[in-house]
């Protein structure tokens, strides 16, 4: 269990967060359905560690407080960050960046089986483990940017926009990927832009607009509503 | 031939000390203007052992290796990491941390200048000949280069093959990401300046085999470890190494052809050619 509470970040004189709650259960896929600005991108950073956070909020994983921590003992317990734009090693190879994911202590042991399943989820990768990333397509950055979080045999997996620049059929794959990742008890947190895909495996969402948390309710009824229809599925009235 | 052969030994030892250098801009991104300093300290431990107590240079520059490493983590532990912490952006680091060491240069040279005095010092070790397709040269530039080559060759294995030199490399290519996949990115740093200060001393040493050296002329090593680090790209020790031999044959061509009052600037007019013509260096890549 993932629970994230009453965070709030500002930059400078910015408040970019406000008082924000997440929860996420092991195995649970949770969508952050929120406009561009709104502070997705600056959550998943303040959990991860790499933005700092203002006194009061607290970041439990299983009910161990790990809120204070630097980012690598973050990783350490088992919360890995996709971050917006991959963010890959791009002059190393694609086994590089894969090793590399397995760095935490606690993820070496299962090194071998995770690189394993990692090559069975993207066989593509495993054709090209000595080609440097920064030479590979769009979808296959991507896969390596989801196959090195996974290396790291994490608890919690956090999304930034993973979709972002990948075709429709791919997207497609990376979804049914997604909802593979969760049947090993992995708990999901996906920020997307693409509403409709994400609420369909979803189980849970939340809108957050201007950094707060403006609703939060099950992924059928989000996808039902229609102020959330307008806002983030693109339709004019419900169909 | 005699100028390639001489430029090419000259261009191992120089190989050393820009591969030092190196790893402490490229992995801690600290661009360290003591290191000249360091080189001419390694070159004075070897002299005084050598002197003092017969211990061959070979043996000095592997022996005071860990004192070399926990003298230049420490440099970065506690004088360059809250300059790190504190810095906004890599170009304000940047700026902080050449002011520092720069300043960190003119106490080393205070030191050594009280401890060992303002003389030039230089020793004979292997001034014996040896022979090359009929040419004789001398045997410790020889044994120079080899022990320098041994040590790069070791360095890049060590870079390519463990899990602890792909860490290195992965923060050399982005700290962001490295502190993602759980990397303690100031561990890594402080571990790669230390390496690289142990790297520059045992190059100091060696140089010292064969070179006069005073307690103020690091700053001309620190100069030439620059051109070679920029000439090279700061990615990959490879192109370093292979920038060191332009910069050595480049000197030995200029000091045997025209002059040697002349050799570091002929060091510098190659430093600027690349500049303006091939700014990412010779075998780095084109920032995107």
């Amino acid at each position: 269990m993932f629970e994230a509470r009453h965070i709030s970040v500002a930059y400078g004189k910015h408040r970019a967060l406000e008082d924000v709650s997440v929860t996420v259960a092991a195995g649970e896929i949770v969508a952050m359905l929120g406009a561009n600005g709104a502070g997705k991108s600056t959550f998943l950073k303040a959990v991860a560690g790499l933005v700092a956070k203002d006194a009061g909020g607290g970041v439990a994983l299983d009910g161990r407080e790990i809120g204070a921590l630097p980012p690598h003992e973050i990783v350490e317990r088992g919360i890995a960050l996709v971050p917006e734009g991959r963010g890959l090693f791009d002059d190393l190879t694609v086994i590089e960046n894969l090793t590399l994911g397995a760095y935490p202590r606690r993820a070496r042991a299962s090194e071998s089986e995770n690189l394993e399943r990692v090559l069975d989820l993207f066989p593509v990768l495993a054709q090209r483990r000595r080609q440097v990333a920064r030479t590979l397509s769009g979808g296959q950055q991507q896969m390596v940017a989801i196959g090195t979080a996974m290396m790291s045999a994490p608890f919690m997996l956090m999304l930034d926009e993973p979709s972002l620049g990948l075709s429709p059929m791919l997207c497609t794959e990376l979804f049914r990927t997604l909802a593979r990742v969760r049947e090993a008890r992995v708990g999901i947190l996906l920020v997307e832009q693409n509403a409709k895909q994400s609420l369909a495996i979803a189980d849970r969402g939340y809108l957050l607009e201007n950094g707060r948390i403006t609703g939060e309710d099950s992924a059928a009824n989000l996808a039902d509503d229609p102020s959330v229809q307008a806002a983030y599925l693109g339709a004019a009235s419900p169909a | 031939m005699d100028i390639l052969i001489i430029g090419v030994l000259l261009g191992g030892a120089y190989a050393l000390m820009a591969v030092g250098l190196q790893l402490q801009y490229g992995v801690a991104r600290i661009m360290n203007l003591a290191n000249g300093e360091i080189l001419v300290a390694g070159a004075f431990g070897a002299f005084w052992f050598f002197t003092g107590s017969q211990v061959s240079p070979l043996i000095t520059v592997i022996g005071y290796a860990p004192v070399a490493f926990a003298a230049n983590w420490a440099i970065y532990r506690y004088l360059m990491l809250p300059l790190v912490r504190r810095s906004k952006s890599e170009g304000h680091l940047e700026v902080d941390s050449i002011l520092a060491t720069f300043g960190l240069s003119f106490i080393l040279v205070g030191v050594m200048l009280a401890l060992f005095g303002g003389e030039f010092f230089s020793y004979s070790f292997l001034e014996k000949p040896f022979d090359i397709m009929g040419q004789p040269y001398e045997q410790n530039r020889l044994v120079a280069f080899l022990y320098a080559a041994a040590f790069c060759v070791g360095l890049y294995v060590w870079l390519h093959r463990t899990r602890m030199g792909l860490t290195l490399r992965a923060v050399s290519v982005s700290p962001e990401a490295s502190r993602r996949v759980g990397i303690d990115v100031a561990g890594a740093s402080a571990l790669a300046f230390g390496l690289g200060g142990a790297i520059t001393a045992a190059g100091g040493g060696l140089l010292s085999t064969f070179l006069v050296f005073d307690a103020s002329i690091g700053i001309i090593f620190t100069m030439k470890a620059l051109v070679i680090v920029i000439m090279g790209g700061l990615r990959d020790i490879r192109g370093s190494i292979v920038a060191a031999f332009v910069l050595g044959l480049t000197e030995t061509a200029v000091a045997s052809l025209i002059d040697p009052g002349l050799t570091l600037a002929a060091a510098y007019v190659v430093f600027i050619l690349v500049l303006l013509f091939r700014p990412q260096g010779i075998f780095g890549r084109r920032a995107t």
